[in-house]
C-alpha cells in the first residue's frame, strides 16, 4: 500500500521536506525586513527588464538613437546642451536628456534588459560550469583536484577587470560576432573559478558525510553520488554567492562598456554606455542658452542619474544576498 | 615549522603560479591571428617607420615559424631579457612595452599606496570603535556605510567626486578645487623643472616623493592635489571591505573565553579591547587583504580611465581600445598578475608571522 493512503486517512497531507524547508526559509527571509526589501527592489528591476524584453511595444528600444523616433517621431540630431530634468514634455523627460537630446529615463528602462540579462546569463553560465567542475574535482580528489585547483590559482592571480579587458578584447578579434556575446563569453570564462573553488570546498566536507557513505553502500555509483547526493548540498552556498555576484557582474559589465568597449555599438542602451556618453558633460557648465547665464557649473544629470539606478540595484542585491546567507546558514538560524 | 622554512616553501609555490600566469597570457596572445602579433613590427614601432619590417621578416624575427612549445620558451626567454614587445602608434603610445610600464607603474603605485594606507588608517580605529559597540547607532551607520562601499561602482564614485569636488571651468564652488585629469600640476608641465627629464621625475619616478626630495614643495602639493580624488574613489571600496571584516572579527573575538578571563581578572575595558579583542580581530582581516588588493588593482583601471591618469591601468585600457595593441595588453596583464601574486605572498607571510598556527 502507498504511504500516501495512510497520510490521507489521517487527514494529513504528505509533507514534502524540501518544500517545508523552503517555506521555513522564506518565512525567515521575510522576517529580516531589510533583506526582503532588497529582494523586492531586485524583483522590480527584473520585472522592468522582462517587460521591456517581452513586450517590445511597451518600450523595447534596442538602440538609443531610435529612442526619439520611437517617442516622438523625431530623429537624432546634435544638440547644444542636454535638457535638465523637467516635468515639461511627458514622463520621458522627467530625468532630463543626455547627448543628442536622448531622454535619460526611457534609456535607463531600456538598458535594464541588457544589463540584467547579460549579468544573469554570465553568472548562471559561470556558476553551472564552476559547480560541475568543482564538485567533480572535490569528490574525486587526487590529480584531477590538484590540476583544477592550480588552474583556478592562475585565474585568481590576475585582477578580474584586467583579465576581463584582455579576454574580451582578444575574443572580439577571434570570434566573428563582434557584439555583446564576446563580453559575455569573456566574463563567463573568468567567472567560473570562484564557483569551482566554493563547490570544491563544500564537496570535500559533504563527501565524507554518512549519507553519502550510505548511498555508496546501497549501490550508488560515483557519478550518481556526485550529481544526486553531493551537488544539491553544495548549492545553498552557491546560491548566496550567485546573488552577490550578480551585483559585481553588473558593475563589471557596465564598467567595460564605460571605458569604451561599446559592447553593442555606440548607441547600445546600457548603463555603462550612458555614463560614457554623459562623462564629457561633467566639465561643461549648464547655460541659459538665450541669455548665456550660467545656471550650474556642471551638467551632472547624464552621469548621476544612470549611476543611481545602478547603485540601487547593487545595494538591493547585496542586501538580498546578505539576508540569504543569514537565512541559509543553519548555524545562524536557531 | 620555523618562519623562514615557511617562506621558502611559499616562494616555491610561487614558481608554478607565475609559469601558469605566463602560459595563460601566451595562450591568449597566440589565439590571435598572426597579423596582430606582427603589426607593431611591420609598422616600425621597434625600428623606425622608414625601416619597418616586412611580414616575412617580422614572422622570422618573432620566431612565429617555430612550433608553439618552442614559441612559449622563446616568450619566457624574451620576458626575462626585458623584451616585452612593442606598441605601434595608434593608441597614443609608441615604443617598448617594458619602458612604458616603467614610466607608468610609479604613477599607479602612488594611487595604490595612497589608497591602501588611507583605508588602513581609517578602518582600524573606526572598525575597533564600532566593533566594540555591536548593534549601536554607530554600528548601524557603519554597516550602511560599508554596504554602499562594496555596492558602489568605483568608476561612478570617481565621476561623482569629479562633479562634487572637481575644478570647474566656470562658476565653481569654493570646495571645487581638485584637478580632474592627469598627474602633474600645470606649473610643472609649462616649466619643466631640472629634476624631470623626458617627462619622468627622478630619482624614484614617484612624482610627489621626487618633488619633496628635490625641495620643490609647491610641485609636491600640486601632485598631491591630483591624487586626492582618485585615491578617495579607490579607498571607499577597500575601506568598506576591511571595516566589515574588522567588525565581524571584533564581535567574534569578544565572545571568546580569553576575553571573559581578561575581564574577570579586572583588566581595564580599553585594554581588553586593544590587547585581546582587536589583535585577534585583525588576524582574519589580514587574510582578506589579498582579495581586497585584487579589487583595488581592478579599480585602478577604471579610476585611471576616468581621471585620464597616466598609470598602467590607463595603459591597459589604451592598449585594448580603440586599436588592439597585443603586447601592451599582454605586458600590463602580466604586471598586474605579478603585483597581485606578490601582494598575496606578502599577505601569507604576514599571516604566518602573526598567527604561528598556520605554519603547520
Amino acid at each position: 500500500m502507498d504511504a500516501n493512503v495512510f497520510a490521507a486517512k489521517g487527514g494529513e497531507k504528505k509533507r514534502n521536506p524540501g518544500l517545508d524547508n523552503f517555506i521555513t526559509t522564506m518565512k525567515l527571509f521575510v522576517k529580516t525586513r531589510i533583506a526582503f526589501v532588497g529582494m523586492i527592489i531586485t524583483l522590480i528591476y527584473f520585472l522592468i527588464a522582462l517587460l521591456d524584453a517581452v513586450y517590445p511595444q511597451y518600450l523595447g528600444v534596442t538602440n538609443l538613437s531610435s529612442m526619439l523616433a520611437f517617442l516622438h517621431g523625431q530623429s537624432v540630431s546634435a544638440s547644444a546642451q542636454p535638457i535638465a530634468p523637467t516635468t515639461v514634455g511627458g514622463w520621458y523627460y522627467w530625468l532630463g536628456t543626455t547627448e543628442y537630446n536622448i531622454p535619460i529615463f526611457p534609456s535607463i528602462l531600456a538598458s535594464l534588459k541588457y544589463d540584467l540579462g547579460s549579468s544573469l546569463l554570465i553568472v548562471a553560465l559561470g556558476a553551472a560550469t564552476g559547480v560541475i567542475i568543482g564538485t567533480i574535482a572535490g569528490y574525486f580528489g587526487g590529480l584531477l583536484d590538484e590540476i583544477v585547483m592550480r588552474i583556478t590559482d592562475i585565474f585568481f592571480s590576475i585582477p578580474f577587470l584586467v583579465f576581463a579587458i584582455a579576454m574580451a578584447v582578444i575574443l572580439s578579434r577571434v570570434l566573428p560576432s563582434g557584439s555583446s556575446i564576446d563580453v559575455i563569453i569573456a566574463l563567463t570564462i573568468i567567472w567560473w573559478p570562484i564557483y569551482a573553488r566554493l563547490s570544491r570546498g563544500n564537496a570535500l566536507t559533504i563527501k565524507s558525510l554518512k549519507f553519502v557513505e550510505a548511498a555508496t553502500a546501497s549501490g550508488s555509483s560515483r557519478m550518481r553520488n556526485v550529481f544526486v547526493h553531493v551537488m544539491p548540498n553544495v548549492l545553498s552556498a552557491v546560491f548566496v554567492q550567485f546573488s552577490l555576484d550578480l551585483g559585481s557582474i553588473v558593475q563589471i559589465f557596465a564598467g567595460l562598456d564605460f571605458i569604451g568597449f561599446h559592447i553593442g555599438g555606440v548607441f547600445f542602451p546600457e548603463l555603462g554606455n550612458l555614463l560614457n556618453i554623459g562623462q564629457p558633460y561633467l566639465a561643461q557648465p549648464y547655460l541659459n542658452l538665450t541669455t548665456g547665464q550660467v545656471l550650474s557649473s556642471t551638467i551632472w544629470w547624464p552621469i548621476v542619474i544612470p549611476g543611481i539606478f545602478l547603485l540601487i540595484f547593487t545595494v538591493a542585491i547585496n542586501l538580498m544576498g546578505d539576508g540569504l546567507r543569514d537565512v541559509l546558514d543553519p548555524k545562524l538560524r536557531r | 615549522m620555523e618562519l623562514r622554512y615557511y617562506i621558502v616553501r611559499r616562494l616555491l609555490v610561487l614558481i608554478p603560479t607565475i609559469l601558469g600566469l605566463t602560459l595563460l597570457i601566451f595562450i591568449l596572445m597566440r589565439s590571435l591571428p598572426t597579423t596582430y602579433l606582427i603589426a607593431p613590427y611591420t609598422a616600425g614601432a621597434k625600428t623606425t617607420a622608414a625601416k619597418a619590417l616586412d611580414t616575412a621578416t617580422a614572422i622570422k624575427l618573432l620566431g612565429l615559424n617555430y612550433p608553439v612549445p618552442v614559441q612559449y620558451l622563446d616568450y619566457l626567454n624574451n620576458l626575462l631579457h626585458g623584451n616585452w614587445g612593442y606598441m605601434a602608434a595608434g593608441g597614443g603610445y609608441t615604443g617598448s612595452v617594458l619602458t612604458l610600464i616603467g614610466l607608468y607603474l610609479p604613477n599607479t603605485a602612488q594611487l595604490a599606496i595612497g589608497a591602501t594606507v588611507l583605508s588602513i588608517i581609517v578602518a582600524i580605529p573606526l572598525g575597533t570603535y564600532i566593533g566594540a559597540r555591536p548593534n549601536s547607532v554607530a554600528d548601524q551607520s557603519g554597516r550602511i556605510f560599508s554596504l554602499f562601499g562594496y555596492a558602489m561602482p568605483a568608476f561612478w564614485l570617481a565621476l561623482l567626486l569629479q562633479i562634487i569636488f572637481g575644478a570647474k571651468s566656470v562658476g565653481g564652488a569654493p570646495w571645487q578645487i581638485f584637478p580632474i585629469t592627469g598627474v602633474y600640476p600645470e606649473s610643472v608641465l609649462i616649466h619643466t623643472p631640472a629634476w624631470m627629464a623626458n617627462g619622468t621625475s627622478y630619482p624614484t619616478h614617484i612624482f610627489i616623493l621626487d618633488a619633496l626630495l628635490n625641495g620643490d614643495p609647491s610641485a609636491a602639493w600640486g601632485g598631491f592635489m591630483h591624487i586626492v580624488l582618485p585615491v578617495l574613489a579607490l579607498t571607499y571600496g577597500i575601506l568598506a571591505g576591511i571595516l566589515r571584516f574588522i567588525r565581524a572579527g571584533m564581535v567574534d573575538a569578544a565572545n571568546q573565553e580569553y576575553v571573559k578571563t581578561a575581564r574577570a581578572k579586572g583588566v581595564n575595558e580599553k585594554l581588553v579591547i586593544k590587547r585581546h579583542v582587536r589583535r585577534n580581530a585583525l588576524i582574519p582581516t589580514i587574510t582578506v587583504m589579498g582579495l581586497l588588493f585584487a579589487g583595488l588593482l581592478g579599480g585602478v583601471v577604471l579610476i585611471e580611465k576616468v581621471f585620464a591618469y597616466p598609470g598602467i591601468g590607463l595603459l591597459t585600457v589604451n592598449s585594448a581600445l580603440p586599436t588592439l595593441q597585443i603586447y601592451g595588453i599582454a605586458g600590463t596583464t602580466l604586471i598586474f598578475g605579478l603585483l597581485l601574486v606578490s601582494a598575496n605572498l606578502v599577505v601569507d607571510i604576514v599571516y604566518a608571522f602573526v598567527d604561528p598556527r598556520i605554519r603547520y
